[in-house]
């Protein structure tokens, strides 16, 4: 049984493509993150738009996911993992939204 | 997995196993919802359940009870019939099924026997259980659930502690050995169970033990063989032996078969080879563990200790036997000297009353001469007698006759012999005795002793009034009273009035003379009559005795009884023993010579005035005719009181004065006389017939100036009046003849000048001191000053009275000084200012008197109550030891004194006042030989020190008193050290004892508590009260409740020891069971009530009753009369749980009790106690409750384990508790801990579980994000790398919270790999998550595997 996460991908209003996960990230699930991750990227034009405002929980597993595409993605992010992001440094890398 | 099994997972994964399908309850799919929560409820619950369920009653069962009761039926009983799993027990439990599903009423048993075979044979075991209904979906009964606690090892700790207390109650202190053995085995016969069958064997002399005493076997069983050959059987040397049985018959105890085991224990004897040994043959359904070997070895102990006591018994009854061999031999000796007497008496007496005749016409003064020895022949041949008829009583070879007497008439006869020297004294004589109903049969010539013995005491004690003789007669018995109006007996002198040789002192009589015999022979030859003597008196009114004979025959022995007159007539026989009485008397009574007779003498040169002062008339007599004839002039009086008068209206030069005298004696003369300036000078020559020390420290203390002790010769009599009187006369020159004077003293003389040089000393100085005139003047230090360096206290004490002489104008004092041949003496000095009358300089003059004996008879009294005192308040042996070695020291102000117990131990083991001392340091050699010594015989080595050796309970003991070449070790000093030395064996042996009492005590007490399996988040604590060591009475207790949640107790029996351990014990269990039993603190401590009102001890106790829910911190609680709880809020606020306080337990049972409740809020301290926590003397409880309440607010940040040392600590007073103290801790919420594979998809549930705990822990929703990460970091962690090669092992999670804390450890048996962020970022990102949101995380990776520790402040 793995930990439960809901990944959809997307355009916002803007056009631009969002990936939005709700649930939790951990090392359970982590790869199916990278993989969602890696499918939604581009390699050119608008960055990714990770929505991350509805998941309650990420590990350095799912960060290490976000770290590997940091120059190709955005990152959206509520009260909850902020620190989390702040912290890791990816929001030296990339940049975060705060929602 | 179905998701039925999911609250456990390792008993979910084998029930999923199971093939339901075969079973009547079909596959888990199709089950019915209330099987599906049944099944729920059990495998959630940490309490051990079981249940059957469906027409077989299908088996279910929880880890709990895989663990406590089914063991290797595991997992081939699940899913199986209840029958068929139970097969061997359900004989018992099948029963209590059928009734709980025919009546749908639960069941209740407790500590039921079962036997269980679960560890592969069948095992005495005990449970609590009750079996509850199950019902399905329509309400129909389907099953059961049981509830099962198993107190198998509580109702085996309880039985073998009875059989323990039992063995220790014999109320008899004094047994045989075959006695203390069959009551040792009565007792053990009352535990079949534990004990099947013993035999005790002893050892003889010549090696064999022989059969003494059995119990569960009959004498003469084949298994048990009277007596053994040596070295045949027996443990081997000291310790115990398990040994197989095969024989067929044994005796089986209280079980159906026979025993299988027996353990061979020895009878250890202190110091020697042991006794024998005992054969227990061992229950062979329980494990020979180390409890069982303990019991048995306990009991085994009891044993042996019953047997030493018996032994020192008999050692006892032979000495005393001794003793009394030797006093029949002195009783024999004694009347031997009596009758060796008679000869010379005879031949004095004989040989005087021809003289007399033959000197008839001589003059008046040989007459008077021949008198008074006549008169002392009789009195001398009077007292032999006596004692003669006392060695023949004892002997029982008094020859009775007993013949038919008139006893009035006869008795009238001997009262009218002594008429005339009644009314000579002034008193009134009634004689009135009637004739009485028949003759009464009496010895006659005993008959004139009673008599007149009677006759004469209440003549010499009656001064006015009555004397009155009368007979009577009571129904079988002829009265006889002798009754006076004297001064009567004092209450508490009457029980020794009738008392062989015992006088009283104070007594006013006519005469100071007497032997104290008469009154004992009076009851003596009444008793021999089978008759009575009693006595009645009231002081200043008199005294009467009475005497009753029986009537008739039948009372005496038949070949003692005569024919009237057979024994020869009454008249002359009566007045030959009659006469000493009479002559007696009359030298007592006034008219036979002058109180005062002033005829001058003729009067010499050195003819001087003298007072002689003596209550016998006789003496008085020959006195004052010795020295009329060496020409003094003589008064006499007979009493000091007389004296006095007669010396104050005219002072005479000299007073010859007796010592024991009515009124006023000797001393008290003596004293008067010194106390009046007129008189103070005179001197007074006392006269003694006791000879002794005693009297004349006290004569020469009052002052006397000479002693002279009876038998004296006329010559050495004249010769110290003579030299009295010259020294009388001198005292008025006495510059001229003050050496003289001084010389004469018997006391030590001297005089000092103003700076304290001796200047002056007398014969009796150089005598007691050694130091003669020749060495004068000895200027100060003087030379009989103890040593300064060697020996500085008694310096000190010489130094502090020498300043007192200087200073003080008169005083006293008692020093130690050194004689001049090096031997140590005491004495006592005396000393006054005086003004030299011609120099008009300052001397100081002093006497002094030889004490040594009583300073030593003193210092051996302090010694041993000292002794006594340190023995009394040591603990333990050792603590005995050493108080008495530096007791030792102090004494003999040595340089060390050392204990050496030879226990087996090379070097033996050494307790010394010097604790720097090694065994090499010391002389082995001596103390080597010391040790094969005779006991308690004290060695002395020439100045070096001394040793002795005694008995310890660890084996000989060797005693050495180092002096360190100061000085030599006396004979006193021996006496001494063996006198210690017998008291300290005795103690250690007392305290050995007690000590052993205590850890018995002490052992079962924690028996009964533990061992504790506290749930998570709990604390407790035990304390026995140091002193004296009392055990017993509180205890704790947590109960886990089959819906989750707690029960909490904590209580306090009345009392100590080994009683209220047992109450303690039983309250304990009921409390338990009750909570299980119905989860309301009220109703429980009402139950209780009940239950203690009939249980002996249990009164008055007092109860704190709780039930916690730990996922709300919800408290429901009652308290009996029991302190409140205290708890401590994470922001330092403090309550105490003051609510549903009521009366203690039993008091009044049929009362109501209520209850309170009481939310403890997140991250709160609970601390529960008992009395002995907080009550101190001279101190409020109040007082120890704030202390208490201090104590738990500022420990609200200390974990909780440390916590409760803490509390221990901070609140013991400074000699240790004098109470004894349980104390349990709890803090809201309780620690998580959580133990998973090392998988994945563990990570999700596991944050759940951490998440909903942290929210009860009241932590803010940012710190729980960041506990949660570096959590999920570190779990990561162990499931990737610490597991990467091992399979199978789990990862332990717990966390804990105090006040402002949380700590969090992550636990696998896993290799921890050193972090290559190169090779894997993202982990190495892990590790810095971790630094980044727990303010300290500590990694410790070792080869068992990596623990990571990681801590959080939280806000309060």
């Amino acid at each position: 049984m793995t930990t439960a996460l809901t990944l959809t991908t997307g355009n916002d209003s803007a056009g631009a493509p969002v990936l939005t996960a709700v649930g939790e990230i951990d090392m359970s699930n982590a790869e199916t993150f990278a993989a969602a991750l890696h499918g939604a990227v581009t390699p050119a034009g608008r960055a990714l738009l990770v929505d991350l405002t509805a998941v309650e929980y990420l590990d350095s597993a799912g960060l290490a996911a976000l770290f590997r595409h940091a120059d190709r993605i955005e990152v959206l992010t509520g009260p909850l993992l902020a620190p989390l992001l702040a912290v890791s440094g990816l929001a030296d890398l990339t940049t975060v939204h705060r929602r | 997995m179905s998701d039925v099994f999911a609250a456990d997972a390792e008993i979910g994964r084998d029930l999923a196993a199971v093939d339901w399908a075969a079973t009547p309850l079909g596959p888990p799919g199709g089950w019915p919802q209330s099987l599906r929560t049944a099944v729920s409820i059990l495998l959630s619950s940490r309490f051990p359940m079981w249940m059957g369920w469906g027409p077989e009653l299908t088996f279910f069962c929880n880890d709990a009870y895989r663990r406590d009761t089914l063991a290797s039926k595991y997992p081939w009983a699940l899913g199986r019939p209840a029958r068929e799993v139970w097969a061997e027990i359900w004989g018992d439990i099948g029963p209590r099924i059928q009734n709980v599903l025919d009546t749908a009423e639960a069941t209740w048993d407790e500590a039921l026997l079962l036997f269980l075979e679960r560890s592969g044979y069948p095992e005495e075991s005990y449970h609590t259980f009750s079996y509850s209904p199950l019902r399905d979906d329509d309400g129909a009964l389907v099953g059961f659930l049981c509830v099962v606690s198993e107190d198998t090892d509580r109702v085996i700790a309880e039985r073998r502690m009875a059989t323990l207390r039992d063995l220790g109650s014999d109320p008899n202190v004094i047994r045989t050995e075959q006695e203390t053995l069959a009551f040792a085995n009565l007792q053990l016969e009352r535990n079949l169970r534990d004990l099947p069958f013993t035999l005790t064997y002893l050892y003889d002399d010549d090696g064999r033990a022989r059969l003494r005493a059995t119990s569960g076997i009959p004498a003469g069983h084949p298994a048990a063989p009277a007596v053994t050959e040596p070295g045949q059987a027996g443990p081997d040397g000291l310790t115990s032996k398990l040994i197989e049985l095969d024989e067929p018959g044994l005796p089986t105890g209280d079980w159906a078969d026979p025993p299988r085991q027996a353990l061979l224990v020895p009878l250890l004897r202190q110091g020697d080879a042991p006794y024998g040994f005992l054969v227990a043959a061992l229950n062979r359904y329980r494990p020979v563990d180390e409890a069982y070997r303990g019991f048995v070895e306990l009991t085994a102990g009891h044993l042996a200790a019953g047997i030493a006591g018996a032994r020192g018994y008999q050692a006892q009854q032979r000495r005393a036997e001794e003793l009394a061999e030797l006093d029949r031999a002195k009783t024999t000796f004694f009347s031997n000297i009596s009758h060796e007497f008679r000869t010379p008496l005879t031949l004095i007496m004989g040989p005087l009353d021809e003289l007399r005749t033959h000197l008839d016409d001589a003059g008046p003064a040989v007459r008077d001469e021949l008198d008074v020895i006549h008169r002392n022949g009789l009195r001398l041949g009077k007292l032999v007698n006596a004692l003669l008829d006392f060695s023949r009583l004892e002997a029982g070879r008094m020859q009775a006759r007993y013949e038919p007497v008139d006893l009035a008439a006869t008795t009238a006869e001997l009262a009218s012999v002594f008429r005339s020297a009644v009314e000579r004294a002034g008193l009134t004589f009634e004689v009135d005795c009637p004739p009485l109903p028949e003759p009464v049969l009496v010895d006659r010539s005993m008959w004139e002793k009673v008599v007149l013995n009677l006759l004469s005491n209440a003549l010499k004690f009656t001064f006015d009034g009555t004397i009155r003789v009368t007979t009577d007669a009571e129904p079988g018995f002829a009265v006889i009273t002798v009754a006076d109006s004297g001064i009567g007996v004092a209450a508490d002198e009457m029980p020794r009035l009738f008392e062989r040789f015992h006088r009283i002192d104070t007594a006013r009589s006519r005469s100071n003379e007497g032997s104290g015999i008469g009154l004992a022979l009076v009851k003596e030859l009444v008793e021999l009559h089978r008759g009575t003597v009693t006595a009645e008196s009231a002081p200043d009114k008199g005294t009467t005795f009475t005497v009753r004979l029986p009537f008739g025959a039948g009372h005496l022995p038949a070949d003692a009884v005569v024919a009237p007159g057979a024994a020869g007539s009454a008249g002359p026989a009566a007045a030959a023993t009659a006469e000493p009485f009479l002559q007696e008397a009359s030298r007592w009574l006034p008219g036979d010579t002058p109180l005062v007779a002033p005829v001058a003498g003729p009067a010499g040169p050195d003819a001087a005035t003298v007072v002689v002062a003596d209550d016998n008339a006789d003496m008085r007599d020959y006195l004052t005719r010795l020295l009329r004839a060496a020409g003094h002039r003589v008064t006499a009086v007979s009493d000091g009181r007389y004296a006095l008068d007669t010396i104050r209206a005219d002072p005479p030069d000299l007073v010859v004065s007796d010592v024991m005298m009515p009124r006023m004696d000797g001393l008290e003369l003596l004293a008067a006389l010194r106390g009046d300036v007129r008189t103070a000078g005179i001197p007074v020559l006392m006269l003694s017939a006791r000879a002794g020390e005693e009297a004349s420290i006290e004569g020469l203390e009052a002052g006397a100036d000479d002693y002279l002790f009876k038998p004296f010769s006329a010559a050495e009599l004249l010769a110290r009046v003579r030299a009295n009187v010259e020294l009388a006369r001198l005292r008025n020159h006495h510059a001229r003849w003050r050496a003289a004077l001084v010389d004469s003293l018997q006391e030590a003389f001297f005089v000092c000048d103003e700076n304290g040089a001796v200047i002056e000393i007398n014969a009796a100085f150089t005598e007691i001191i050694g130091f003669g005139p020749e060495g004068l003047p000895y200027a100060p230090t003087h030379p009989w000053w103890p040593d300064r360096v060697t020996d500085p206290e008694a310096y000190a004490e010489v130094v502090a009275a020498f300043d007192m002489l200087l200073q003080d104008r008169q005083g006293g004092y008692r020093i130690p000084v050194t004689h001049r041949d090096g031997h140590r003496l005491w004495v006592a000095a005396a000393f006054n200012q005086v003004q030299d009358p011609e120099t008009g300089r300052r001397v100081v003059v002093g006497t002094f008197r030889d004490v040594t004996d009583e300073h030593y008879a003193i210092q051996r009294e302090t010694a041993l109550a000292s002794l006594s005192v340190r023995l009394s308040a040591a603990d333990h042996v050792s603590e005995a030891v050493a108080g008495t070695l530096d007791e030792l020291r102090e004494l003999w102000q040595a340089r060390y004194v050392l204990a050496a117990v030879f226990d087996g131990d090379d070097p033996p083991t050494l307790t010394a006042t010097d604790p720097d001392l090694r065994w090499d340091d010391l002389p082995q050699q001596r103390l080597l030989a010391l040790r094969d010594r005779p006991l308690l015989t004290p060695v002395t080595e020439h100045t070096a020190g001394a040793g002795i050796t005694l008995e310890h309970p660890q084996g000989t003991m060797v005693l050495w008193v180092d002096l360190g070449h100061r000085r030599p070790f006396t004979e006193q000093d021996q006496t001494l050290l063996a006198l210690l030395a017998g008291h300290l064996g005795q103690g250690l042996r007392r305290v050995h004892q007690i000590d052993q009492q205590r850890e018995t005590a002490l052992a079962l007490q924690r028996a009964i508590l533990g061992p504790a399996q506290l749930p998570a988040g709990f604390a407790v604590r035990y304390e026995p009260a140091t002193r004296p060591l009392k055990v017993g009475g509180d205890w704790y207790d947590t109960i886990p409740l089959p819906d989750g949640r707690i029960g909490i107790v904590v209580g306090d029996c009345v009392g100590h020891g080994l009683q209220a351990a047992t109450v303690m014990g039983q309250l304990r269990s009921a409390c338990r069971a009750l909570l299980l039993q119905d989860s309301s603190p009220a109703r429980t401590l009402m139950a209780l009530d009940r239950f203690a009102a009939l249980l002996p001890g249990a009164h008055c106790a007092t109860v704190f009753c709780g039930v916690l829910d730990p996922a709300t911190g919800l408290l429901r609680y009652s308290a009996a009369g029991h302190p409140p709880p205290i708890v401590a809020l994470a922001d330092g606020g403090t309550h105490l749980l003051d609510q549903g306080r009521s009366r203690p337990i039993a008091v009044r049972p049929d009362a109501d009790r209520h209850e309170a409740e009481y939310a403890m809020a997140p991250r709160t301290t609970l601390l529960l106690y008992t009395d002995g926590l907080v009550e101190r003397r001279r101190q409020p409880l109040t007082t120890g409750i704030e202390q208490a309440t201090t104590a738990v607010q500022l420990g609200r940040r200390t974990p909780i384990d440390d916590l409760a040392t803490e509390v221990m600590e901070r609140l013991a007073p400074a000699g240790g508790y004098d109470d004894d103290v349980a104390l349990l801790l709890y803090r809201q919420p309780g620690p998580l801990e959580l133990e998973f594979p090392p998988e994945s998809t563990r990570l999700a549930p596991i944050r759940s579980a951490l998440r909903g705990w942290l929210e009860r822990c009241g932590v803010d929703q940012g710190t729980v994000q960041n506990v949660l990460v570096a959590a999920g970091e570190a779990c990561a962690n162990a499931i990737e790398h610490g597991h990467r090669d091992v399979k199978g092992g789990l990862i332990k999670l717990r966390a804990a919270v105090t006040a402002d804390n949380v700590r969090l450890l992550v636990i696998d048996n896993g290799t921890w790999r050193v972090p290559r962020p190169a090779e894997n970022p993202h982990r190495g990102r892990g590790i810095m998550l971790m630094r980044a949101f727990m303010g300290e995380v500590t990694i410790t990776t070792g080869t068992t595997g990596t623990i990571i520790d990681m801590q959080t402040r939280i806000a309060s």
